[in-house]
C-alpha cells in the first residue's frame, strides 16, 4: 500500500502532538527512526507482500492513484537513510528536548512530503508534495533563528517561489493540452504533438523551475547559503536528499515519465549538467569553510546526475539513479564529518585547523573515505556510478562531455586533497592540542554510512548488472 | 563442480595472500601454516582441473570487457606447473626464510603471484589478461623489495624495465582488439599480411619476451639474484616467467597471429634467441657468484626457448616448449641448491666456497642431475629439448644452430666451473663446520632433480600427454618423443660436450683452480676489452636509459619547465582564478542569485524555442 | 479587448504598488487590490468556484491577516519612511521597466502555436466530485501543506516572543 508511506509519517505527527506531549517527546526518536529503518527495509520487499496489498476498507476511503518503479524504490531508500542519519546526528547536536522534538516533527513532515512526491503520479500531485517539502525545509533552515538561517531561508523561498510560478505555469500549460494531469494521459498526449511554441514553453518552464529546486549552476544561488547556514542535522538532510528529491528526481521522472527525450532538450541538460559539474568544482577549491565547500560539491555531483540523465540511454538514467543513492550517502558522511568538526573545534574554517587526525581518527578515516568516493576512486561506491555515466555519454555519442566529466572528477579530487590535507593532515595546530574525538552520536553514523560506501563499492558490479536491466523499460522509446 | 574448482583456483591464493598481510609479524607458525595449506590447496585443484576444458564467461555492462576464463590443455598444464612449483618452493621458502624480516609481505606476494600467473593462464580476455599481467609486475615489485638494503633500488629497476615494455604489450593489445574487433582470445586468428599486424606482433612480443627475461630486458635479473630473497630467484626468474612469458608468446605466435616459417618476424624471434643465448652464457662464464651466475643461465635459457618457439616449425615449438618446463625444473633446482649453500654456509662467492661436496652430499647429488640436464647431456631432460631445438634451428639456418651449439658448449663449461669450484677442491677453512641443510628444504630439490630425470628417460610422458596436445592441428602428425631421429646432431652435441670437458680440464690445470679455470676466455685478447666494458654495465640498456634520460632532462630542461608552467602554474592558477571568480560574484544578495536563474531560464527558452 | 487591456493595466498597476509602496500596510492592501481584480479574470473565464476561493481567501482573509499583524508592529517614523521610500525607488526603478518592455514583446509576438487541446468532457463534472475523487491525494497534500505552514511558524516565533 504506498499510501502508507505518506499516511504513516503524518499521521504520526498528529498523534504525537496531541495527548501526552511529555511522553511522546521521550519516544518520538525511537518511533521516527522505527519508522525510516522500516522504511528502507521496505524497499527491499519484492512487490507482492507490501507495495501490492489492497486493504479493502482503505481503499473505500481513499483513492489513491501511486505506483513506485525501480527509480522510485532507489529514493525511497535514500530517503529512509538520510532522515535515520539526520535523525542520528540530532540527538547528540540539537541538546534542548523542546527543540529536538520540534525537529523530529518537522523532518517527519519533510518525508511525508518526498515519500509523496516519489509515489506520485500526476503533475499536480507532485507539485503540491513538492511545496510540502519545500516548506518544511524554509523552517528547517531558519531552525536555530539566527540572523544568517533565517536571512538564506529567505532566498530560498524568492527562489523557490519563483520555482513554483513558473512550475505552475507548466503545469497549466500541459492540462491545457492534454485535459489532464496524470502522467500516463499527458505522456500519450503529448506523443500525437508536433513540436511547437506552447509545450517548448511548458518544458522550458519545467526544466527551469527543477533547475532552480535541484540548485544546478546558474539557478544555485540560494543553495550554499542555505547548506553553510543550517544546522548540521538540516544541512545533512538538505543535502543528502532534500534536493535531490526535490530537483533532480522530479526532474528525471518528469523526463521520463511526461515529456520523453529530445535533442534539444538532451542538450540542455547536458550543457547544464557540464557546467555545473565543472563550476561547482571550481568554485569548491577556494573555499575555506568546511561546510561551504561541501555545498558547492553537491551543486557539481548534482551536475554529473544530470549528465547522466542527459545521455539519454538506460545506461545513463541507471549511473544517474545510483549516484542519487551513492550522492545521497558520501555527501550525509561528510556533512555528519563537518558536524563532528565543528562540534569539537567550534570552527568550520578549514584555513585555521591543522592535523586533526591525530585527535580524530575515526572522523578523519570516514571522511577520506567519503571524499575518495564522492572523486570517484575505485572500488568506492561513487567510482562505479561515475564510471556509468561516463560510459553512457561516451557510448550515447557525447565524447566531448564524458571528457568533461573525467575533468570534472579531477577537480574533485583537487579540492578534497586540498581539505584533506589541511585539515586531517597537516603540522597540528598548537590552539587544537586538546581537541578530543567526537562523540559515538557522531562516529556511528559516519561509521555506518562509510561501510556503506565501501560495502557498495564492492558489491557495485553485481549491483550494476541486476540493476540495469530495471531501466531499460523504464526509458523505453 | 568444474566452475567451482576454477574460481577457488582464482579464489584461494588471492584470499590467501591478502590475509597474509594481516597476520602478524609474531605469528610465523601460522604464516609457514597458510603458506604450506593455500599451496597445497593450489597444487590439488590444478591437479584436479587437469584435463579439462571448458569456458567460463562473466560479461560485464555489454561493454566488450568480460571476465572470461577458458581451461584448456594448455592453460591446465600452465596451472600445474605453477602449482608443483609454488608448492615445493613454498615448502622450501618456509625453512630457508626463517629469521628474516616482513616474512608476511614475502609470503603475501608469493601467494598473489601464483594467483595473478593463474588468472593470467585461465584469461579469455586480453584486457583482463592485461589486468593480471600487471598484477604480476606487483608482486614481482613486492617480492624483491623484501630482500636486503639494495634490494628497493632492483625492485625499482625491475619494475621500470617490466613497466616500459608492458606498455608496449598495452599498445599490441589496443591494435589486437583495433585488428580483430574482438578482445575474446580464442576468437582472435589475424594473418601476419600488413605492417599494422606485424606491427602489433612486435609490440605483443616484446612484452612476452621481457617477461621471459630475454635481452635486451633482463638486465635486472643478475642485480636481483644477488638482492631479493633466494625462493623469489628460484620461483620467478627460475619458473615463473619463462611459464608467463613462454605461453604468451607460443599463444601470441600460434593462435593470435599466424607466424609462418618463411616469414620475417619468425626470423626476428629466433635472431633475439640467439643473440640472448650467446650474450648471456658468455656473460656467465665469468662470473665468480653462484647466484649470479645461475641468473645469467636463467637469461641464456630463454634464448633456447625463443629460438625454438620463433622458428615456426612443429618441432621447434614442440622443443622450446619441451625446454620451457626442463628449464623450469632444472633452473629452480638449481637455485635451491644456491639457496642451500647459502643458507648452510653463509655465501654464495665462489672464492670463499670449496669441498662442500663432502659435507653436503645430497645438495650436491641434485647439483649434479640439474647441472647435466641444464648442460644437454643424455639422458637427462634438457638433452632432448635441445635436440628438438636444435633440429628446428638447422631447418631454418646453420648460423641459429651454430648458436645454439656454441651455447651449449658454454653453459656446460660454464657449469663445469661452477661444479668443481663450489663442491669439490679443497674445503675452505670456514666451511669446516657447514652441515647439509634441513629436511623440509632437501624435499623440492630432490623432487624436482627426480623430475628431471624423469623427463629424460620417459620424455614421452611430458611430450606426448602435456606439450604436443597444445599445438594440435599443427603438428602435423609428428611424434617428438623417444630418441632424436637426427643422429648427426646427437653426435655433434656429444662431441662438444666432451670439447667443454677437455676445455675445463686444460683451464683447470693452468691456472690450478676450478674457479679460474675459465680465465683464459676472459683474458683472450678479443674478449678481454668487450668483458671490461660489459663489467661497466655498458650492455645494460637500462643502464643506457637512465643516462639518455638525464641527458634528455637537461636539454630540455626549458621545455619542462613551460610545460610545467602550463600545467602547474597555468592551469592551476587559471582554476583558483576562475574560482576566486566565481567566489565574488556570490555577493550573497538574492536579487543577483534571482537574475543568474532568470538568465538561465532565457537561455533554456532560446535553446527550446530557437534552435 | 478594451476590457481586458484595462484589467490588465490595472493588475499590473496594483502589483508594482505592492512592491513599491513603502508601508507594508499599502502593500497589504495592494496584495488585496490585485487578488480582487484577479477574481474579476477568473469569473470573465467562467472559472466561478476558484473565483469565490480567490476573493475569500486570498483577497479577503490574507490581507485581514497581514494588516492585523501589521498593526501590532511599531510604525515608522516620518522619516524612516521617506528613507525607505527612496531606497526602495533606487532598488526598482527598473521593474516598471521591464513589466512594460515585457508586456509589449509578448502582445507584438504571435502565438503561433498549432495545439489541438484535448477535448474537454461534455457536462462537466462537479467540482466536489473533482475533489474527493479525483484529487484526493492533492487534497492530503494539501492539508499536510497548511499543517507544516502552521507548525512552522508555532516553532520559529513562538519562542521569539518568549525571549523577547
Amino acid at each position: 500500500m504506498y499510501a502508507l508511506l505518506v499516511l504513516v509519517p503524518f499521521f504520526s505527527l498528529l498523534a504525537l502532538n496531541l495527548p501526552f506531549r511529555e511522553l511522546n517527546r521521550r519516544l518520538a526518536f525511537g518511533f521516527a527512526a522505527i519508522l525510516f529503518l522500516l522504511q528502507m527495509g521496505l524497499v527491499f520487499i519484492p512487490d507482492v507482500y507490501f507495495w501490492r496489498v489492497h486493504l479493502s476498507f482503505f481503499a473505500n476511503i481513499f483513492h489513491f492513484q501511486l505506483a513506485a518503479d525501480i527509480l522510485s524504490k532507489v529514493v525511497l531508500f535514500c530517503i529512509g537513510l538520510v532522515s535515520l542519519t539526520a535523525l542520528c546526528v540530532s540527538r547528540s547536536l540539537i541538546k534542548e528536548s523542546e527543540e529536538r522534538f520540534n525537529f523530529i516533527n518537522i523532518i517527519l513532515l519533510a518525508v511525508a512530503g518526498m515519500n509523496g512526491v516519489a509515489l506520485a503520479q500526476d503533475i499536480f500531485s507532485l507539485y503540491v508534495f513538492l511545496e510540502i517539502t519545500a516548506v518544511s525545509s524554509f523552517i528547517l533552515i531558519a531552525f536555530e533563528k539566527d540572523i544568517l538561517g533565517l536571512e538564506s531561508s529567505f532566498k530560498y523561498i524568492v527562489l523557490s517561489a519563483v520555482a513554483t510560478v513558473l512550475m505552475i505555469a507548466g503545469i497549466a500549460i500541459l492540462m491545457f493540452i492534454a485535459g489532464s494531469t496524470n502522467f500516463s494521459v499527458i505522456h500519450s498526449a503529448l506523443l500525437s504533438q508536433n513540436r511547437n511554441l506552447l509545450l517548448s514553453l511548458s518544458i522550458g518552464l519545467f526544466l527551469s523551475a527543477l533547475f532552480i529546486k535541484a540548485g544546478l549552476m546558474p539557478f544555485h544561488g540560494w543553495l550554499p547559503d542555505a547548506y553553510t547556514a543550517a544546522p548540521a542535522p538540516v544541512s545533512i538532510f538538505l543535502a543528502g536528499i532534500v534536493t535531490k528529491v526535490a530537483g533532480v528526481y522530479c526532474l528525471i521522472r518528469i523526463i521520463l515519465s511526461v515529456i520523453g527525450f529530445n535533442d534539444q532538450l538532451k542538450g540542455i541538460l547536458l550543457l547544464v549538467g557540464a557546467f555545473s559539474a565543472i563550476f561547482g568544482a571550481l568554485s569548491a577549491l577556494t573555499q575555506s569553510d568546511f561546510k561551504r565547500m561541501l555545498s558547492y560539491s553537491s551543486i557539481s555531483q548534482i551536475g554529473y546526475i544530470i549528465l547522466g540523465l542527459g545521455s539519454g540511454t538506460a545506461l545513463g538514467v541507471a549511473g544517474a539513479t545510483l549516484h542519487i543513492f551513492n550522492h545521497a550517502v558520501f555527501k550525509s558522511l561528510l556533512f555528519v564529518n563537518s558536524a563532528a568538526v565543528e562540534s569539537q573545534t567550534g570552527s568550520r574554517d578549514i584555513d585555521k585547523m591543522n592535523g586533526l587526525a591525530k585527535q580524530m581518527p575515526w572522523t578523519s578515516l570516514t571522511s577520506i573515505l567519503g571524499s575518495l568516493s564522492c572523486a570517484g576512486i575505485p572500488p568506492l561506491a561513487g567510482f562505479w556510478s561515475k564510471l556509468v555515466i561516463i560510459i553512457a555519454l561516451w557510448l550515447a555519442g557525447y565524447k566531448i562531455y564524458a571528457v568533461i566529466a573525467v575533468l570534472g572528477s579531477l577537480l574533485t579530487l583537487a579540492y578534497f586533497l586540498a581539505l584533506q590535507r589541511k585539515l586531517f593532515f597537516a603540522q597540528p595546530n598548537d590552539e587544537f592540542k586538546n581537541i578530543k574525538e567526537a562523540g559515538f552520536g557522531l562516529i556511528f553514523p559516519a561509521f555506518f554510512l562509510a561501510a556503506l560506501i565501501v560495502g557498495a563499492g564492492i558489491l557495485s558490479p553485481w549491483i550494476l548488472s541486476n540493476f540495469i536491466l530495471g531501466f531499460n523499460s523504464l526509458v523505453g522509446g | 563442480m568444474m566452475v567451482q574448482a576454477l574460481l577457488l583456483i582464482l579464489i584461494i591464493p588471492l584470499i590467501s595472500g591478502v590475509i597474509m598481510f594481516f597476520i602478524p609479524k609474531k605469528e610465523r607458525r601460522a604464516q609457514e601454516g597458510l603458506l604450506i595449506i593455500a599451496s597445497l590447496a593450489n597444487f590439488i585443484l590444478a591437479v584436479s582441473l587437469f584435463p579439462q576444458n571448458f569456458t567460463y564467461r562473466l560479461p560485464w555492462l555489454d561493454s566488450g570487457i568480460e571476465l572470461s576464463f577458458r581451461l584448456y590443455n594448455f592453460s591446465s598444464f600452465m596451472l600445474l606447473s605453477t602449482a608443483f612449483f609454488g608448492f615445493l618452493i613454498a615448502l622450501y621458502s618456509v625453512i630457508f626464510m626463517r629469521g628474516r624480516n616482513f616474512l608476511n609481505q614475502f609470503y603475501g606476494y608469493f601467494l598473489l603471484c601464483i594467483f595473478f600467473s593463474n588468472a593470467v593462464f585461465l584469461s579469455d580476455n586480453l584486457l583482463v589478461l592485461f589486468f593480471f599481467w600487471e598484477g604480476l609486475l606487483l608482486s614481482l615489485f613486492g617480492m624483491i623489495a623484501v630482500g636486503n638494503k639494495e634490494a628497493f633500488k632492483t625492485a625499482t629497476k625491475a619494475f621500470i624495465i617490466i613497466g616500459v615494455t608492458d606498455l608496449c604489450m598495452m599498445l599490441g593489445i589496443a591494435l589486437t582488439g583495433h585488428l580483430s574487433g574482438t578482445m575474446t582470445l580464442s576468437k582472435i586468428n589475424l594473418p601476419l599480411n600488413n605492417p599494422l599486424a606485424s606491427i602489433t606482433f612486435i609490440l605483443l612480443m616484446i612484452g612476452a619476451i621481457s617477461k621471459g627475461g630475454a635481452m635486451p630486458f633482463h638486465s635486472w635479473i643478475p642485480d636481483a639474484a644477488t638482492d631479493a630473497p633466494l625462493p623469489f630467484m628460484s620461483f620467478v626468474p627460475g619458473a615463473m616467467e619463462k611459464l608467463l612469458g613462454i605461453y604468451f608468446l607460443t599463444r601470441i605466435s600460434l593462435d593470435l597471429f599466424q607466424l609462418n616459417a618463411q616469414s620475417g618476424l619468425s626470423t626476428l624471434l629466433m635472431s633475439i634467441g640467439g643473440i640472448t643465448i650467446i650474450l648471456a652464457v658468455m656473460m656467465a662464464l665469468i662470473q665468480k657468484d653462484y647466484k649470479r651466475l645461475l641468473s645469467y643461465h636463467a637469461i641464456s635459457q630463454v634464448g633456447y626457448m625463443i629460438l625454438g618457439v620463433g622458428t615456426a616449425l612443429p618441432a621447434g615449438i614442440v622443443g622450446g616448449l619441451f625446454h620451457m618446463i626442463n628449464n623450469a625444473l632444472y633452473k629452480s633446482g638449481l637455485f635451491l641448491t644456491a639457496g642451500s649453500v647459502e643458507k648452510q654456509a653463509g655465501t654464495t662467492d665462489l672464492g670463499k666456497l670449496g669441498g662442500l661436496g663432502r659435507v653436503m652430499p645430497v645438495t650436491f647429488g641434485c647439483f649434479l642431475i640439474t647441472a647435466l640436464a641444464i648442460s644437454g647431456v643424455w639422458p637427462f631432460n634438457g638433452f632432448f629439448s635441445k635436440e628438438l631445438v636444435y633440429d628446428a634451428a638447422i631447418e631454418r639456418g646453420m648460423i641459429f644452430y651454430l648458436a645454439a651449439v656454441v651455447g651449449s658448449f658454454f653453459t656446460a663449461a660454464s657449469f663445469l666451473k661452477l661444479g668443481h669450484a663450489a663442491f669439490l677442491g679443497k674445503l675452505s677453512s670456514q666451511n669446516e663446520k657447514t652441515k647439509e641443510a634441513a629436511g623440509a628444504m632437501l624435499i623440492p630439490m630432490i623432487v624436482i632433480a627426480a623430475a628431471c630425470v624423469i623427463f629424460g628417460l620417459f620424455n614421452q610422458l611430458p611430450l606426448k600427454y602435456l606439450i604436443q596436445p597444445i599445438l594440435g592441428d599443427r603438428l602435423e602428425g609428428h611424434n617428438f618423443s623417444g630418441f632424436p631421429v637426427n643422429i648427426t646432431l646427437v653426435v655433434i652435441t656429444f662431441v662438444v660436450l666432451f670439447l667443454a670437458l677437455a676445455n675445463h680440464l686444460f683451464g683447470a690445470k693452468i691456472k690450478g683452480s676450478g674457479l679460474a679455470a675459465l680465465d683464459h676466455i676472459r683474458y683472450a685478447p678479443a674478449l678481454s676489452k668487450i668483458y671490461d666494458l660489459a663489467e661497466k654495465r655498458l650492455f645494460d640498456p637500462y643502464h643506457w636509459g637512465l643516462g639518455l634520460v638525464n641527458i634528455i632532462s637537461k636539454l630540455s630542461l626549458g621545455i619542462d619547465r613551460g610545460i610545467n608552467w602550463l600545467s602547474d602554474g597555468l592551469s592551476v592558477r587559471l582554476a583558483y582564478g576562475l574560482s576566486s571568480g566565481i567566489r565574488k560574484a556570490h555577493t550573497g544578495n538574492y536579487s543577483v542569485y534571482l537574475s543568474w536563474s532568470i538568465a538561465g531560464m532565457l537561455i533554456i527558452f532560446v535553446i527550446l524555442i530557437i534552435l | 479587448m478594451l476590457l481586458e487591456l484595462l484589467i490588465l493595466i490595472l493588475l499590473v498597476s496594483a502589483g508594482l504598488w505592492t512592491v513599491m509602496t513603502r508601508s507594508l500596510l499599502r502593500s497589504a492592501m495592494g496584495l488585496a487590490l490585485a487578488s480582487a481584480i484577479l477574481t474579476i479574470v477568473m469569473f470573465r473565464m467562467n472559472a466561478n468556484i476558484a473565483g469565490v476561493f480567490e476573493l475569500s481567501v486570498c483577497a479577503g482573509l490574507i490581507p485581514v491577516l497581514f494588516i492585523s499583524v501589521i498593526s501590532l508592529t511599531q510604525p515608522m517614523t516620518f522619516k524612516e519612511a521617506s528613507d525607505h521610500m527612496k531606497e526602495r525607488l533606487h532598488r526598482f526603478w527598473g521593474l516598471p521597466l521591464i513589466v512594460v518592455v515585457l508586456g509589449v514583446t509578448l502582445a507584438l509576438v504571435s502565438f503561433k502555436y498549432k495545439v489541438t487541446p484535448a477535448a474537454i468532457q461534455e457536462g462537466k463534472p462537479d467540482v466536489r466530485f473533482i475533489l474527493w475523487h479525483l484529487k484526493q491525494f492533492d487534497l492530503l497534500g494539501q492539508i499536510i501543506i497548511l499543517f507544516t505552514g502552521v507548525f512552522g511558524v508555532a516553532i520559529l516565533f513562538k519562542e521569539r516572543n518568549k525571549r523577547g
